[in-house]
């Protein structure tokens, strides 16, 4: 489902080739010392740039302003650049780019914003929590729902999704947009695979509920789940 | 309409969505929706809110972000190699 464009990683092989072919013919077995210093780079630019706008829209969601998701993709390539000699050649750039991205992200900006969630979130129970549950819809309410989910503006999506707290929505994102395995993502955030997987629950319950409630405000007849719940989603209501 | 599939089926519809079931466990699922449209409308719900969530994030990085970054590379680089 989740396919996304990850740039198959040429073999050592195809890189030698191409490190030699540029470099004017001269020298066809240039000691490894020699062709690493300078094409480092031209290798690093190659494989990372294509990554620049998923790495852009993975940092405006997370800080939320374009410019501060242009200094924290570019703190990201910095940094990875930095490390890109140690970064092992045909295993996952994207992951471990993403890792970069992250760890930045939580350690430089995610300090000035105070989420008031944090630290305390995953031990909401679900009750206290809030979301749809759908055990009670039926199967025309729900195509209902699907109709209106998929006739929102992104406005209206992006908005939703920056109310889920922040944690879940960076589950939700590293899973339903850039299409990573809940290993990857228990790596990229260094939680445990059973965490990954319950903010994702949550995370996607809550955005439902959202977007739900959007598409109730815009007119669109969504039947609102029954059951208990809704109460306590704070924050999201207007 | 409902057979005792559906216990199962919800509560890994998630990660059959990612993707992340065994084999044999999505094929169960897969089967179990093919003729249940309680779960089949019910996981039809969440594909179509992946797909809107991915849609919705698209962004194109500004060029500005794209040029920044080449020359602070390429900074980095010569003060590199003049270390």
């Amino acid at each position: 489902m989740a396919v996304v464009c990850t740039p198959d990683a040429p073999s050592v092989a195809e890189l030698e080739l191409a490190l030699m072919s540029t470099s004017d013919g001269v020298s066809p077995v240039p000691s490894l010392d020699a062709v690493e210093k300078p094409d480092l780079r031209a290798l690093f630019e190659e494989q990372a740039l294509p990554f620049m706008d998923q790495l852009y829209a993975a940092g405006m969601r997370m800080t939320r302003n374009p410019a501060d998701a242009s200094d924290l993709v570019q703190e990201t390539y910095v940094k990875a650049f930095a490390a890109f000699s140690q970064f092992t050649q045909g295993t996952n750039l994207k992951a471990w780019l993403y890792r970069i991205l992250t760890n930045t992200f939580i350690n430089t900006y995610r300090k000035k914003q105070r989420d008031p969630y944090q630290g305390t979130i995953d031990e909401l129970e679900d009750w206290q929590m809030g979301g749809a549950t759908s055990a009670t819809l039926s199967t025309t309410s729900r195509s209902a729902e699907a109709e209106a989910i998929d006739h929102l503006p992104d406005s209206a999506v992006k908005d939703a999704l920056q109310k889920v707290p922040e944690d879940f929505r960076l589950a939700v994102y590293l899973a339903d947009v850039e299409g990573f395995s809940y290993q990857e993502i228990a790596d990229i955030m260094k939680t445990p695979v059973g965490t990954v997987m319950s903010r994702l629950h949550r995370g996607r319950r809550l955005l439902r509920e959202l977007l739900g409630d959007y598409a109730r405000e815009r007119g669109i007849a969504v039947p609102a789940p029954s059951g208990a719940g809704r109460t306590t989603s704070k924050g999201s209501k207007k | 309409m409902t057979d005792c599939g559906c216990d199962k089926a919800k509560a890994e519809l998630e990660e059959y969505l990612h993707n992340e079931l065994a084999r044999d466990d999505a094929r169960d699922i897969r089967e179990h929706m093919a003729g249940c449209a309680d779960c089949s409308s019910e996981f039809h719900v969440n594909v179509v809110m992946t797909e809107t969530v991915k849609r919705a994030c698209k962004e194109a990085a500004p060029e500005d972000l794209r040029l920044q970054v080449l020359t602070k590379l390429r900074d980095l680089q010569s003060t590199h190699e003049s270390a």
